[in-house]
């Protein structure tokens, strides 16, 4: 248990603030391509 | 999902870049991002959650989509600067221009309908509805304004995802390219002066 807490740690430890902004950048683009693109029936036709 | 697909390929092509010029890969700084988790939420229970697209008529679903793409225009505005958001601004004015000259839907013509679900029955697809919870409106391409500007891009039919694209999808699709693979890598690293 001691290790896997150790390691989840080791993980954590990694993560800088550059991989947070690049996460919230990708997670912006993402919702944003969602909202602003209108691909042919996106939302799906539902019932057939 | 071409627009999903367009992030994930420019963001691998932005970190094979910074790998050959050996520098970290970065994003680029985008301001406002709560304007754009105002601008979707609304279009997420609208077209995308079949469970809450049922409370919602048709009216409010084209009256949300043009407020929704307005409020994405101002998250462009305060982003100008970079050029991946003035590519992907154009796309999102083109899509917005049609979408509201043909009644606050994006045009898709019964022909591009049934090419994509060929095994749905053809009175099915009746004019002037929205098939299930889609952004998009039924219209015969030739009763459709500025018809080129619609739904009218159809993707070779190997393609796995959805195939039927309208110009400014394709824009905003480069343009978030671009701003992942080309304004991301190269951008100078802030220099801090040592206090001795």
């Amino acid at each position: 248990m001691n290790t896997l807490i150790q390691k989840f740690s080791l993980a954590a430890g990694k993560v800088n603030r550059r991989h947070i902004q690049i996460f919230l950048v990708l997670l912006t683009l993402s919702m944003l391509v969602l909202g602003a693109g209108a691909p042919g029936m996106s939302g799906g036709i539902g019932g057939f | 999902m071409i627009l999903v697909l367009a992030i994930a390929a420019g963001w691998l092509s932005g970190l094979v870049r910074s790998r050959i010029v050996r520098k970290p890969y970065r994003v680029p700084e985008i301001s406002m991002i709560w304007l754009v988790l105002v601008a979707v939420f609304p279009q997420l229970l609208i077209f995308h959650i079949p469970y809450t697209a049922g409370w919602f008529s048709d009216t409010w679903a084209s009256a949300v989509l043009v407020i929704s793409q307005l409020l994405l225009l101002g998250f462009v505005w305060f982003n100008w600067d970079l050029i991946g958001f003035r590519i992907l601004g154009l796309g999102l004015i083109l899509n917005l221009i049609v979408i509201t000259l043909n009644g606050g839907l994006m045009p898709l013509s019964p022909e591009t309908a049934r090419a994509l679900y060929p095994e749905v029955p053809p009175s099915v697809w009746q004019i002037g509805s929205r098939p299930g919870m889609s952004k998009n409106i039924l219209l015969l391409y030739e009763d459709t304004r500025l018809a080129w500007l619609s739904d009218s891009i159809l993707l070779p039919e190997w393609f796995p995802w959805t195939r039927a694209l309208s110009p400014g999808d394709l824009l905003i699709a480069l343009g978030v390219f671009w701003l992942l693979a080309v304004e991301g890598p190269d951008k100078p690293t802030p220099q801090y002066n040592s206090p001795d």
